[in-house]
């Protein structure tokens, strides 16, 4: 083993013994030791391995009273002295491992050197998981102090499951690097998740601006990057399948994000939901009191009885109801109503269901509609996430930014909830997903109703990790989230942080040194929780290798919002390249919006190989429109007399 | 079973000693402070000792000594020379009592021509341990100058070793004022001096003199305090005792007034230099 020069002792006395579990060191003024260093001790029999969590700096002097008496009074004479008085750098280390591991005894008084890459995989139990057949670590960054850079692995048993899982990231906005940090992480899973453990993809939720939304296009990686990629044995590459989903605009043609460069249109669809999608999780876009006992009731009524199906009440109407969109749910709510009106008296209730309850839920439903118009379609079409067919190291990006909060719940608990279906079941398509989601305080806050988006939250962190369901989460506030759900993530990641949010209790733990550290944290820089790490440990990791937002939307800037028919037309080039402005414009011409969404709509899902043949197709017969001709009155059948005064 | 690192016990005296600055004792003021340009090194020792047994009534003490030189560069402090011994101290018969359980020390034999008085005894002994710990500071001082060329400052006066007292880049700075130089009116102009003040040069007339040249400092004001308060005296090879010479050690020793020693009692006589070997030989003791 590579052995480093002593670099300090430990100390002890009886005010600042040394214990199992901590000990202290002095060094020399210029020694490389900082708060966060490994260090390894030696002394006959034993090793023990500590991180620096806390350092003091102190001279021979018995009072700064005498430090201006020696000065005269004068602050510059101070500087001046002949002799610079003794000084000691002492340092606190917590204990990261003890070799022997039995019996467990307080640290000797040995030398002190900074840990070697050998060094470092032991101290952090990395020998554990990162050698052998059947390896699973996974690079997150490497450790670098004093010249010495080790890469430090995550054990992926620890990171997706099945040991423990899940990983949460807290740090100020703009200078955390949230993003950046999952982004290589994901990068890094994908590049070296091993191959006995199976397949694993991502789903990111793009909840702001262009954060997520250039993710297959490279970016510029500086030589100290690339160097720091080499040390880890990774390539800097961009991910190789990522597909991505936004929802219209309101328009129901113009996609909501900021991905709608057309050299950027091959992978980016539209996520479009009906409303068979968007009845499975109504009770994620209804508050608490909306969704009673009744009102649950009559939704499971829709669910079972009415939508997608052929429902046929006499009562109601001759023709049999058939349900598949909001407009046809509209259709048969009129009828209901129209029927309980006509019923006059006693005509409160229709099939066990108060007629208030029934319009409450009606209410409800054609309000996710009105709010969510652009992902929920009229129509009943979808366009939705490949579900069950996902391959593996392939990214999925969800790009709800630009939507109403109610819509993004919606969007989150049904993809989630649709995840979490097929991975039960088995035929999702990889085995492990990574599900990740910036602005976690905002969909599972500390305080607050008990939402559904929530719950589903918190089973996802305390079950996720058996299905394969793996929950990477990220805020600036980890107090303002709920705990349990933090709780659950076996892996913490902290860039640099607000000191208030230090100061809360969730950080009694760190000490005062560490703090100030992770309050002044540079861009790139990271401290880790980790099972396998008995102590946070900080690590530099290099920029992703992709395009952050800001350099995305200025090479590839959004388009304007197009008109109609060249929406359409973008479209349809996105399936076949040959299709050609003027020929969709001249096929929309005229024709109702909305049938031609349903046309564009059906040609998405069947993917045809001539495009403008299927969708002319789907649009039909241009329909000619008939003047009417001029209606005669019918004749009374007993002559009004002239001088009735009531009459015509 | 004595103290741990006090100097060398002087009796009080008043040994006159012979002006050769002025006709009559005066005040020079010396100017400001200055620091010395080049390396400058500093050497003190440290004794402490226990009684570990008696030959009857004879006490055996076993002393430790430690003499170390600090040399100064860009303004830090390292050690450059140490030395550490143990000794045993007793009546010549009490020694060979003693036998193997004094095996490896070093031994001083006590004057035997007395009958055996422990209190006595112990006095001689602490003497004896006085007069090896000066002859270490003159072995280790005499290593230093051999190896190196730096000004050398020593704690205590130069009088125990010719050498130094001939040695023209080293300084003996007594805190210690058991042997006065003067007395009657002299003596009282002597222990007023003011604060940035030195006295006329004059020669020590002592029985163990080697000739220096010496003359009193004050470092700090002592009006409101004690007589001694900041009162050095300083010794120097007769080639350094011109007033020229004089007033520029002793601006350069107002200088190393700072950092002040605290907090060691001494602060105001101990200059930081010999502080900080004090402080290595107890720290490695």
């Amino acid at each position: 083993m590579e052995a480093t020069p002593a670099v300090g002792r430990v100390v002890a006395t009886e005010l600042k013994p040394s214990t199992p579990h901590q000990f202290y060191f002095w060094t020399a003024r210029e020694s490389p030791v900082g708060i966060g260093a490994i260090v390894r001790v030696d002394a006959p029999g034993r090793v023990v391995y500590g991180v620096v969590v806390d350092a003091a700096a102190y001279s021979d002097l018995a009072t700064p009273m005498h430090a201006v008496i020696g000065a005269d009074g004068d602050p510059a004479a101070a500087g001046a002295e002949p002799s610079e008085r003794a000084e000691i750098r002492l340092y606190l280390a917590s204990v990261l491992r003890q070799t022997p591991e039995e019996p467990l005894q307080p640290v000797p008084l040995g030398t002190v050197a900074l840990a070697s890459d050998a060094d470092v995989v032991l101290a952090l139990r990395m020998d554990g998981y990162t050698v052998g057949d059947r390896a699973t670590g996974v690079p997150v960054g490497v450790y670098a102090v004093g010249g010495h850079e080790s890469p430090v692995y995550l054990d992926c048993d620890f990171l997706l499951g099945p040991e423990a899982a899940h990983l949460n990231i807290s740090g100020v906005s703009g200078l955390a690097t949230k993003t950046s940090a999952v982004e290589f992480l994901l990068s890094s899973i994908f590049q070296t998740f091993p191959a006995h453990k199976g397949s694993v993809a991502a789903v990111c939720f793009n909840v702001k601006g262009p954060d997520l939304c250039f993710l297959d296009q490279p970016g510029a990686v500086s030589e100290a990057d690339a160097h720091l990629y080499e040390r880890m044995g990774l390539t800097p590459r961009p991910f190789e399948s990522v597909r991505y989903f936004a929802p219209h605009k309101p328009d129901g043609v113009n996609l909501n994000t900021l991905r709608t460069h057309e050299a950027l249109s091959a992978n980016t669809e539209p996520l479009v939901w009906g409303l068979r999608e968007v009845l499975d999780f109504a009770e994620v876009v209804m508050n608490k009191d909306d969704v009673d006992a009744k009102a649950d009731a009559f939704i499971d009524f829709l669910a079972e009885r009415i939508v997608g199906r052929e429902y046929h009440d006499e009562q109601l109407r001759g023709k049999p109801f058939s349900v598949q969109s909001f407009a046809d749910l509209e259709e048969f709510f009129r009828a209901i109503f129209d029927f309980m009106e006509a019923m006059g008296r006693g005509g409160e209730v229709w099939k066990t269901h108060h007629i208030a309850t029934i319009r409450k839920v009606r209410n409800r439903l054609s309000n996710i509609s009105t709010r969510s118009k652009g992902l929920v379609t009229d129509d009943g079409s979808s366009n939705d996430l490949p579900w069950g067919s996902f391959t593996d190291r392939s990214v999925q990006v969800v790009d709800v930014a630009g939507l109403d909060p109610l819509a993004q719940d919606l969007v989150f608990a049904r993809v989630v909830s649709k995840l979490r279906e097929h991975l039960e079941r088995r035929d999702l398509g990889v085995d492990h997903v990574v599900v990740f989601v910036d602005e976690l305080n905002k969909y599972a806050p500390a305080d607050g109703p008990d939402t559904y988006v929530r719950k589903m939250l918190l089973d996802l962190s305390e079950r996720g990790r058996y299905l394969g369901l793996v929950l990477f989460s990220a805020q600036q506030f980890r107090s303002q989230v709920q705990r349990r759900v933090v709780g659950n993530a076996a892996t913490s990641v902290y860039g640099r942080m607000d000191m208030d949010e230090l100061a809360t209790p969730g950080y009694a733990t760190l000490s005062p040194a560490t703090k100030i550290k992770l309050g002044t944290l540079p861009k790139g820089e990271l401290m880790l929780r980790h099972p396998h790490f008995t102590q946070p440990i900080f690590v530099r990791f290099p920029k992703p290798a992709v395009m952050t937002g800001r350099e995305g939307v200025e090479r590839y800037p959004p388009a304007h919002e197009l008109p109609f028919a060249d929406a359409v037309a973008r479209q349809l080039r996105a399936l076949d390249r040959r299709v050609g402005a003027g020929a969709v414009q001249a096929l929309v011409d005229g024709r109702r919006e909305d049938d031609v969404r349903r046309a564009l709509a059906a040609t998405r899902r069947a993917r045809p190989d001539d495009a403008m043949a299927y969708v002319t197709a789907a649009l039909g017969r241009r329909v000619a429109a008939e003047v009417p001709g001029r209606r005669h009155g019918i004749p009374s059948i007993r002559p009004v007399p002239d001088d009735d005064p009531y009459g015509p | 079973m004595t103290d741990a690192a006090r100097g060398r016990a002087d009796d009080p005296t008043i040994q006159p000693a012979e002006l050769i600055e002025d006709a009559a004792l005066a005040w020079h003021a010396v100017g400001d402070a200055e620091s010395w340009p080049g390396t400058v090194a500093f050497l003190d020792g440290t004794q402490r000792s226990e009684v570990v047994g008696y030959a009857g009534s004879a006490p055996i003490v076993v002393g430790d000594i430690g003499v170390a030189v600090r040399e100064r560069t860009d303004r830090q402090l390292r050690t450059v020379l140490a030395e550490h011994r143990r000794v045993a101290i007793a009546r010549a018969d009490a020694l060979k009592r003693a036998g193997d359980a004094l095996e490896g020390l070093a031994s001083i034999a006590l004057p035997d021509g007395l009958p055996p008085h422990p209190v006595r005894d112990l006095n001689a002994a602490s003497h004896a341990l006085d007069r090896a710990r000066g002859a270490l500071e003159a072995e280790v001082g005499g290593r230093y100058r051999a190896e190196l060329a730096g000004w050398l400052v020593v704690d205590g006066s130069l009088s125990d070793s010719p050498a130094w007292a001939a040695d023209e880049r080293t300084a003996g700075i007594a805190k210690s004022h058991a042997a006065l130089p003067f007395d009657g009116e002299e003596l009282e102009r002597y222990l007023r001096l003011p604060y940035g003040h030195r006295s006329s040069v004059f020669a020590p007339c002592s029985r163990r003199v080697a000739p220096v040249r010496a003359w009193a400092l004050r470092l700090w004001p002592w009006e409101g305090k004690d007589l001694f308060h900041g009162l050095i005296r300083v010794e120097v090879a007769p080639a350094n005792g011109t007033p020229e010479m004089a007033d520029r050690i002793c601006r350069w020793l107002l200088a190393e007034r700072a950092p002040v020693s605290t907090p060691d009692p001494r602060w105001d006589r101990l200059l930081y230099g010999i502080h900080s070997v004090e402080q290595y030989l107890r720290a490695s003791r």
